[in-house]
């Protein structure tokens, strides 16, 4: 089991008193899966994969990676956990304004003391298209690009688990199947665990399976039902 | 790796311009800092070494009795160069006349500053003299010709020795201001003052000894020196000390200097607190994304201080050298106006500089970073999210320790930085609550107004913790710069008025009573503008209500003082002086004048007043040749001892006086073309005296011009200070403006709109401010004015309607060309930029 939640709960205190975000969740994923979560803004899917990557901390219950409880671990230990195993996609593709994409893609491996983070982040732009591109910053890159550097950067390091928040969710169509196409490919290649949240159902069934978060309930859904 | 990743952001932010406002404003307060401090040492002591002419010397010692030889071998010992000059009062005898003259005695070296000008005939501008006269021979004042009848290479007989008069003294660099009690002087060598025989044991003289050298030199001998003084006998003086016009001039420049340094400080420093706080936001994203992809708190304080630190360091390198290069060439340029050249500086200025930028940069940025390392990854998902705030309270005190900080290292005064602080600290506090308080106002008002309108008070009103802060900024900014000028102003000012174009040049003194008449008429005929015509009787004050006062204060004397048998005089005779009108620039300051009140009394200069403890309705009794009369004190009075007009310590009514034998004195005007006329016109006056006092004017003049144009420097690099201040804050503001302009224009709001509502919400940001700093300034000023600067304390009333105006336009426009960017991008350029 690489990834595995017990009661995991989040509550968060609002004006009006304490809101449940996540109800008792109980989850398994084995390495090597794909997992969608998929449901509607505001049901809690993105709360959930926070808290799974150890983003943020449950109010009760537990994250287990590879075993090891993130509630045991403290912020430095959950960064390294982080630094060593997982990788990251978002929505707004964070990449960071005054880097290039080239050292956008390094970023990780660096922080994680790797060497030869260079060719690496080389390799993988060149895997995803970007090899002329490498020098660009991320404003001289138009979205489709963004994200393509944001799954390189995901890659590198070869981390167990991907998060992927909403990975197409800002970008056309056309442009969302490419970047949909290149994260499955890469994926495949380098065997990783892929955690994604999204509402779309079409991206969703490309996952072996499908998780569907309704006001703070999980529940597993079978391909046809999402 | 993690230096890597430092070295590596660094560059490519500098590269594309983001760190540009904090680079900025680190440069700024060093380049400030050092071409402020480099420029106000240099010309410091450019200027006492000038203004050192008015002493003959960089010190004086001064004793009425005779200054130990070893005293002076140890100045030599030293690399101080030493004269004599000893001082008395003598009769000179030459053509069966005879008059009282000041006999100055000098030894080779003398004068050590400044030069002493002589002439081969009398009233005419002389040549600068490199010698003194020769043994036997006397060189006198042109004056002493008039009074004594003398041809050059007659004789004058001074105690039992005969001198042949071969010069004439046309200016003598210390000859002071002191125009009542000074006779005619008669320099003599040293070497023959004791076959004088006139030093007895008990005759009055004033042995002088005249130092000259670089100030380590002088400080060190000082040290050595002063716990040898008797303060009963001895003096040490600088031109710093005492109350000439000189001194008045050159101390108050001297601190006009500091503070405006002092605030040119705290504005540079302001500017590096803005751009860091702004440093630290633009970076919160970048440590939610390291943190998020696995960078541990202790990378992220490492990758964070060394960019800081490089950045510093960078910023503070490019500030020496800007510095550098504005002290070498601003300076070269002024030496230049002034045809003087500037001693070179220590290495002072460049440690002050240095340290004030690392200690702003570093102290104003901890906070921030704090805040900054303590950013959630979480943010990478809820944009919101910031660090710790629990621990504002320690920003205030890092922020308010490091400028605190600052004023002590720079000023070296703890008293003038603490009232800095403190008032500064006392006026934020009711700025930010008035701010807010007009911020609210604002909105109320703006609710019927048109869209823009209703935009930009919106938008102040959302803000207004925000604002407010900003407000305090700007507020400062523009109150800084207001006092800086409206001070410069008042200072010129205040100088201009005491010595105009036309301030009298000459004194005549000892006109015969019935020749005022004479002399009045002459001055009309030919044109020459005159004080009136002051009677003067020479009397001394010998009790004060009904106590005995002494002139000459003995150690038995001061224990009579101290039992109260005794009190301390005057230690002179004084001149006395009678009129019916208060004179000009002299003003009743307690009590009143008497008009056509006809009972003896008397009206006491202030100062005067309150060395001897005299109040209105005391009696003072006076001694005029031997006749002894007791008068009521009705009045006190302060009179402008900076003009150069005569001034009485006492001045009676008519009556009292009247019929006591008085000669006159004038002061008067006489163009320095018509110096030659002056022989001819007094001709008819050949008992009066007269002293010339254009060589002093100009030199007076000469200073407070180089004083001028060194206020202007200050000027300037303040005002850049504040300039500063006010971009990274509007910068900084733009970045909280970027997403409602983002929502706006996605909306469908013009871009007309969305830059007049910028506009408008800082017209009004700028208004406020403007108003709220001129009313602070001139408090502010009020009380430097008359605690610091020693000046009558004005209003500047104008300034309260150019305050909010300029405040207004300078900060709308600032705003409009920072938002014109933003504006001019189409909205996906914004968006993308945004998210």
């Amino acid at each position: 089991m690489l990834i595995q939640t017990q009661q995991l709960e989040k509550i968060v205190e609002t004006s009006e008193g304490p809101l449940q975000i996540l109800q008792p969740i109980d989850l398994a994923i084995n390495a090597g899966e794909t997992v969608a979560i998929v449901g509607a803004s505001g049901s809690g899917k993105s709360t959930l994969l926070s808290l799974l990557a150890g983003l943020d901390i449950a109010t009760h219950g537990d994250v287990l990676i590879e075993n090891e409880k993130l509630s045991d671990l403290d912020e430095e230990q959950r960064a390294k956990l982080r630094a060593d195993k997982v990788g990251f996609i978002f929505q707004s593709f964070l990449l960071v304004p005054s880097l290039s994409a080239l050292e956008n893609v390094m970023l990780p491996a660096e922080l994680a003391g790797h060497k030869g983070a260079e060719k690496e982040a080389r390799e993988l732009l060149e895997k995803v298209g970007l090899s002329d591109r490498w020098h660009h910053y991320p404003n001289q890159l138009s979205g489709g690009e963004q994200q393509r550097v944001a799954i390189a950067r995901a890659f590198v390091g070869q981390p167990k688990i991907l998060f992927a928040d909403e990975p197409t969710g800002n970008l056309d169509s056309k442009t969302g199947d490419k970047v949909e196409q290149l994260l499955f490919d890469l994926n495949k290649d380098y065997g990783t665990t892929l955690v994604m949240v999204t509402h779309d159902t079409t991206l969703a069934k490309r996952c072996q399976r499908i998780l569907n978060m309704e006001a703070g309930q999980l529940a597993e859904a079978s391909q046809d039902v999402a | 790796m993690w230096h890597k990743i430092s070295f590596r952001l660094l560059k490519q932010e500098l590269k594309r311009g983001e760190l540009t406002i904090m680079a900025l404003a680190i440069i700024l307060s060093v380049t400030a800092v050092l071409s402020l401090s480099l420029f106000s040492e240099r010309l410091q002591s450019g200027l006492l070494e000038r203004s050192s002419e008015f002493l003959a010397a960089d010190r004086v010692l001064s004793s009425r009795r005779d200054i130990p030889q070893e005293w002076l071998e140890k100045a030599e010992q030293d690399g101080i160069q030493t004269a004599w000059r000893v001082i008395f009062n003598s009769m000179a005898f030459a053509n069966d006349q005879l008059e009282l003259v000041d006999i100055k005695a000098v030894s080779d070296g003398y004068p050590l500053r400044g030069e002493l000008k002589v002439a081969d005939k009398p009233f005419v501008e002389g040549e600068v003299s490199t010698t003194l006269p020769p043994e036997g021979e006397a060189w006198v004042a042109s004056s002493l010709f008039q009074a004594l009848s003398l041809e050059m290479g007659d004789s004058i007989e001074v105690g039992n020795s005969r001198f042949k008069v071969t010069k004439v003294v046309t200016y003598e660099p210390d000859v002071g201001f002191s125009v009542f009690t000074d006779s005619p002087n008669v320099i003599i060598r040293y070497s023959q003052l004791a076959e004088t025989g006139l030093i007895q044991p008990g005759s009055r003289v004033r042995y002088n000894v005249l130092f000259a050298g670089n100030p380590t030199q002088l400080d060190n001998y000082e040290s050595w020196l002063l716990p040898q003084l008797n303060d009963d006998t001895h003096s040490w003086r600088s031109i710093e000390d005492g109350d000439s016009p000189l001194a008045r001039a050159l101390n108050r420049a001297e601190r006009f200097m500091m503070l405006a340094s002092l605030l040119g400080v705290v504005l540079a420093a302001t500017a590096v607190a803005v751009a860091a706080q702004r440093y630290c936001q633009r970076n919160y994203d970048v440590v939610a994304i390291f943190k998020t992809l696995g960078a541990g708190k202790q990378q992220i304080r490492k990758i964070f201080v060394l960019h800081l630190l490089l950045l510093t360091g960078i910023s503070v390198g490019v500030g020496i050298l800007l510095g550098w290069l504005i002290q070498s060439y601003v300076i070269n340029w002024v030496a230049e106006q002034l045809g003087a050249s500037l001693p070179s500086a220590s290495w002072r200025p460049y440690a002050l500089a240095i340290a004030t930028g690392l200690i702003s940069a570093v102290m104003f940025t901890l906070y921030p970073l704090f805040r900054l390392i303590s950013i959630p990854p979480l943010r990478v998902l809820h944009r919101q999210m910031v660090g710790v705030q629990a621990i504002r309270w320690l920003q205030w005190i890092l922020s308010g320790g490091t400028i605190y900080g600052l004023l002590v290292l720079y000023s070296q005064q703890w008293w003038l930085s603490t009232a800095l602080f403190v008032g500064g600290a006392f006026a934020a506090g009711i700025l930010l609550l008035i701010g807010r308080v007009l911020i609210g106002a604002g909105r109320k008002a703006g609710m019927q107004a048109g869209s823009a309108w209703r935009l930009a008070m919106a938008g102040l009103q959302r803000r207004a913790s925000a604002n407010s802060v900003q407000m305090l900024s700007f507020s400062t900014a523009i109150m800084l710069l207001l006092l800086v000028i409206v001070l410069r102003n008042d200072l010129l000012a205040d100088w201009q008025r005491q010595l105009p174009e036309d301030a009298p040049n000459y004194f005549a003194l000892n006109i015969a009573e019935e020749k005022v008449d004479d002399l009045r008429d002459m001055f009309a005929r030919e044109n020459i503008e005159a004080t009136d015509q002051y009677p003067l009787i020479p009397g001394r004050v010998t009790h004060h209500n009904g106590t005995e006062l002494i002139d000459e204060v003995t150690k038995e004397d001061r224990e009579e003082v101290e039992e109260g048998d005794r009190e301390e005089g005057f230690g002179r005779e004084l001149s006395l002086t009678w009129r019916d009108t208060v004179p000009p620039n002299n003003e009743i300051v307690s009590g009143s004048w008497w008009g056509e009140n006809a009972e003896p009394q008397v009206s006491v200069e202030r100062q005067a007043a309150e060395r001897l403890e005299i109040k209105v309705g005391d009696t003072l009794t006076f001694n005029i040749g031997g006749e002894v009369f007791t008068v009521p004190v009705t009045s006190l009075r302060e009179a402008d001892w900076g003009s150069l007009q005569p001034n009485f310590y006492m001045i009676f009514n008519t009556s009292t006086l009247a019929d006591f034998p008085a000669t006159y004195i004038t002061s008067f005007h006489l163009d320095s073309d018509r110096k030659d006329e002056l022989y001819q016109l007094f001709r008819p006056f050949p008992e009066a005296s007269l002293i010339d006092l254009d060589a002093i004017i100009d030199q007076i003049r000469e200073v407070i011009s180089q004083v001028s144009i060194a206020i202007l420097f200050v000027l300037v690099l303040v005002m850049i200070a504040g300039a500063l201040v006010l971009i990274a804050q509007v910068q900084a503001s733009m970045e909280e403006r970027q997403k409602e302009l983002v929502i706006l224009r996605t909306l469908g709001a013009s871009g007309k709109l969305l830059s007049r509502s910028i506009s408008y919400e800082f017209l009004m940001l700028g208004a406020i401010s403007g108003l709220i700093a001129t009313i602070a300034m001139d408090l502010s000023l009020l009380i430097l004015q008359t605690q610091v600067f020693n000046m009558e304390a004005t209003w500047h009333w104008r300034l309260w309607l150019l305050g909010p105006i300029s405040g207004a336009v300078v900060v709308a426009l600032l705003g409009r060309l920072a938002c014109a960017r933003l504006i001019r991008r189409n909205t996906a350029q914004l968006i993308r930029k945004l998210i």
